[in-house]
């Protein structure tokens, strides 16, 4: 059993927080949620949704269209004629002028007047919505009551009963008049799950992995990990410092990690722009540090609020110099959880810079998902000495000692008889500015060559779903939150009879050779699917383990892919006996010019 | 902050280094390594409890000429490593080194904010009113009408007044002092580090080779003692009026010391999570994030 609903309003309205709600409702009745929220860079009016998506069966990415719209102004009404089954909207919004659809079956119901009877304020017609989108598929308001509760008993019980005759006035006011979606939906078990966006298990999982100290620049879409270590701060003994722009935030945490706590900083495309110089220094003095980006549409300001996909050459190549890092690009909220905390292992065991890379879709997008396994992460924190013998006078410590696998001892800050300098110079064994050509090479071969050949054993192999590679007619090839839209997708071709397999890599880089290309080997058609203009992985694979793809399915408007477009392209690749044209990309064919209404006389 | 000593006594020679400097012979530098090292000495603080924090040009290099902990960073970017390494471990003296184009220049975002911060550190400024390393441009203080590689018809810039420009951000010890006076230069840094909080100290640094204007000469001449004329170091106007000396007597009268001193809480001291141990000293066997997980069913 599945069932889309989207909520859809203006910005400041309050959509996310009842999107939330709504997901939390029906993962309590053991159904898996998605709830997808798109938003322009607006704090109030422009158009907000969150579409909730909900099932029996396992899923992981938004779809195209909607069993159910709630619109809560006449925009809503607008844009949703195309993608839904069910509009219901608030009886004082004047739809004379909007074409409406036959198939569409249209609700008008008191929103405002129910609110007010209630006497609630303005945003909390969302609750009386929410209320309402529950009756139409007659889900029990008894789940909702208990969330209610859970949710808003801290601020008083005033407010959990003005929310709640909010809800139950919605609820009932649907029930009484008979307003229906084609679906019901009961609870199924009780199952106790999360419901929880990538950015919140990143948090989570670095929280986890040891991180002690978070700087960061706001920036969107990164900005919620920032929201949700601070909220955490306490709980945790965490010091999290918002700083005065990009440069300090990753200064300070290299200042902390040299001095010896787990440091992590978070920002977008834009933040790591003013932060590349200092992810030189932290390769050069060796500091270990953890970058979350979570991509945006770009160049330059470009989109602030859509996903895409767009960032990977950048982030494997920003800095000056020759220098090696890890990028890590989880596909679920699970894996950002275990990437998080491994991303600070591989920091310090190697004392490298390691990239989280994630977007907006995974990173603003609610899932459901089981309980992270939090005993499974283990903290390793490398090479540190907290005791070392005296040293004759006037020496420093070799804290650049060369070693077998190019991975020195670590001494902080405090320890006796380990004073040595950090320089962002090239230096020698004990820090010192060096311009020797030998010291040179041989500094380059340790923080390079000889930790790459270490650092190889703990990249995890890329990792296959659906048909085999014998069976499967045709290989999808994804990175990052690509897993969400593709693992949907195969799915949806299995429904179509076509036999695909996927392939995802989660470990963009350093890449291992062999695995990546065990992980295709014996693919008859090979698609890669990304959300870029210019197939940025499929060039990198290409490039580091001469892996070729026949297709490059592309999409850069600003949403992710929805499952729908991956197969029905797959389809059409397949009647054409997998021959045409090798980019592929997704472009929307009527553009409803989501910021002038206007233009069609609203 | 002042450590209990125990039985270790710091000595000048435990801070030697064995390093040949790569300044210029007569470089204003040399003396303000002297005196930080006589500065730790006479404070008795443990040389492997500090940590100097360095950008990039000629100032950059302090780092590896006395022996304690060390990061020499980025240009303009001492300030911000420097306050990492406070949050991480504030048990420790953290000593900010910066120039003039570094840290008035490059740096000068993080200078505005750390002063509201007033975390426990102290920032020296090797300010020689030239870029040095880069073989003599104009700096931000370098003086109106100077002629630099950059400026052949002289500066049109008005020069930074980091003085004022202290006092007004929220700095809670704000000082000037001049290489050639070793003395003041080391009483300067001493009273910077037992301040409690973020403590400016302006080092008049001649530059030899690139600065023919603001020379040990010119300096010897103008500057005095603030701390000789009765000036109160607790009242800002005051402070912001010899500020603003230099200025208004077209550089013949340059006032030396402390300008202004306040006591206000530190930044550190208003976290509960370091209160009882430094960041650092956090144990991370027992963390278990699950105690989260019902917020978010």
């Amino acid at each position: 059993m599945e069932f889309t609903c989207k909520i859809a309003g203006q910005a400041g309205a309050g959509v996310m927080t009842t999107g939330r709600l709504m997901i939390k409702c029906f993962t309590r009745g053991g159904y898996n949620a998605v709830g997808y929220p798109e938003y322009p860079s607006l704090i109030r009016g422009g158009h907000n949704t969150v579409q909730i998506r909900v099932s029996t069966e396992r899923i992981n990415s938004p779809v195209q269209t909607n069993d159910v719209v709630i619109a809560l102004n006449k925009d809503a009404v607008f844009y949703h004629m195309e993608t839904s089954g069910l509009i219901i909207y608030d009886q004082l919004t004047d739809i004379s002028k909007i074409k409406t659809r036959a198939e569409v079956k249209m609700h008008p119901i008191p929103l405002s007047k129910l609110t007010q009877e209630v006497g609630g304020t303005e945003q909390m017609k969302n609750t009386v919505a929410l209320g309402a989108a529950l009756a139409v598929v007659d889900y029990p308001f008894d789940v909702l009551e208990k969330i209610m509760h859970d949710e808003f008993d801290r601020k008083g019980p005033e407010v959990v009963k003005m929310n709640l005759s909010a809800a139950k006035a919605g609820y009932d006011f649907v029930k009484n008049n008979n307003i229906k979606s084609s679906k019901k939906l009961k609870p199924v078990s009780n199952d106790r799950k999360l419901v929880i966006t990538g950015n919140e298990a990143i948090t989570l999982g670095a929280i986890q992995g040891g991180v002690k100290f978070y700087s960061a620049y706001p920036m969107t879409p990164a900005t919620t990990i920032l929201h949700y270590m601070i909220e955490n701060e306490k709980k945790f003994g965490l010091v999290v410092k918002q700083t005065e722009d990009e440069i300090a935030a990753m200064g300070y945490a290299i200042g902390a990690a040299y001095a010896g706590a787990r440091a992590m900083v978070g920002t977008s495309g834009g933040g790591f722009a003013l932060m590349a110089e200092m992810l030189g220094l932290a390769a050069m003095t060796e500091t270990p540090l953890v970058v979350a980006i979570a991509q945006r549409i770009g160049p330059s300001t470009g989109m602030p609020t859509w996903t895409e996909q767009g960032d990977l050459r950048f982030v494997l190549h920003a800095s000056q110099g020759d220098f090696l890092r890890v990028v890590l690009a989880p596909g679920d909220v699970q894996e950002c959880f275990f990437l998080a905390a491994k991303a600070l292992n591989l920091a310090e065991k190697y004392q490298i810079p390691v990239i989280i890379l994630t977007d907006k879709h995974l990173g603003e997008t609610v899932f459901s998902t089981e309980t992270f396994n939090h005993k499974k992460v283990k903290i390793e924190r490398g090479k540190i000495v907290k005791e070392l013998p005296a040293m004759p006078p006037m020496t420093r410590w070799k804290r650049y000692a060369f070693t077998e696998d190019g991975i020195s001892d670590r001494a902080f800050p405090g320890t006796p008889n380990g004073i040595h300098v950090a320089s962002s110079y090239e230096h020698d064994e004990h820090g010192f500015s060096s311009e020797s050509f030998s010291m040179r090479t041989k500094q380059v071969q340790k923080r390079g060559m000889k930790k790459l050949a270490a650092l190889l054993s703990e990249i995890d192999p890329p990792k296959a779903y659906g048909a085999s590679a014998k069976d499967a007619e045709v290989v999808l090839i994804g990175w990052g939150s690509q897993k969400l839209s593709i693992l949907d997708a195969l799915s949806l071709l299995e429904k179509k009879g076509i036999k695909a397999k996927f392939v995802h890599f989660n470990h963009i880089h350093p890449l291992d050779q062999k695995t990546a290309k065990k992980a295709v080997h014996g693919a008859k058609v090979t698609i890669m699917v990304e959300n870029n203009s210019s197939a940025q992985f499929a060039g990198v694979l290409k490039e580091c383990a001469c892996i070729n793809m026949d297709f490059h399915l592309l999409k850069y408007d600003g949403r992710p892919f929805f499952p729908e477009e991956i197969a029905e392209e797959v389809e059409k690749l397949k009647k054409a006996g997998y021959k045409g044209q090798k980019e592929i990309v997704i472009m929307e064919k009527d553009d409803l010019e989501y910021y002038q209404p206007s233009k069609y006389g609203l | 902050m002042v450590y209990s000593l125990g039985e270790i006594m710091v000595q000048i020679n435990d801070l030697n280094v064995k390093e040949k400097s790569q300044w210029c012979p007569g470089c204003g530098n040399f003396a303000i390594v002297g005196a930080l090292k006589n500065a730790f000495v006479e404070l008795g603080i443990e040389q492997r409890n500090v940590v100097i924090s360095s950008g990039i040009g000629c100032s950059g290099k302090t780092p590896h000429y006395l022996n304690v902990y060390g990061f020499e960073g980025l240009h303009g970017r001492s300030l911000p490593i420097a306050s990492g390494i406070k949050l991480a471990n504030d048990r420790l003296t953290v000593i900010a080194e910066g120039g003039d184009g570094d840290g008035y220049g490059i740096g000068s975002g993080h200078f505005i904010h750390i002063m509201r911060r007033n975390y426990d550190l102290t920032y020296i400024v090797h300010d020689n009113q030239i870029y040095g390393l880069t073989t003599g441009q104009a700096s931000p203080t370098s003086q109106l009408g100077m002629k630099t590689k950059t400026t052949p018809n002289g500066v049109i810039e008005k020069p930074f007044n980091p003085i004022a420009a202290a006092i007004v951000g929220g700095a809670t010890f704000v000082a000037r002092t001049f290489a050639g006076d070793m003395n003041h230069l080391k009483t300067m840094i001493k009273e910077a580090i037992t301040h409690k909080g973020f403590a400016l100290v302006d080092v008049f640094q001649p530059c030899v080779t690139f600065n023919k204007l603001n020379t040990y000469d010119f300096f010897t001449k103008r500057v005095y003692k603030l701390q000789e004329s009765g000036h109160d170091t607790n009242d800002k106007i005051k402070a912001m009026g010899k500020a603003f000396e230099a200025e208004a007597t077209n550089y013949e009268k340059l006032p030396m010391g402390i300008f202004y001193k306040e006591n206000r809480p530190t930044y550190e001291d208003s976290l509960p999570m370091i209160k009882e141990r430094a960041l650092v000293e956090h144990d991370l066997g027992g963390i278990d994030v699950s105690s989260v997980y019902e917020d978010l069913m």
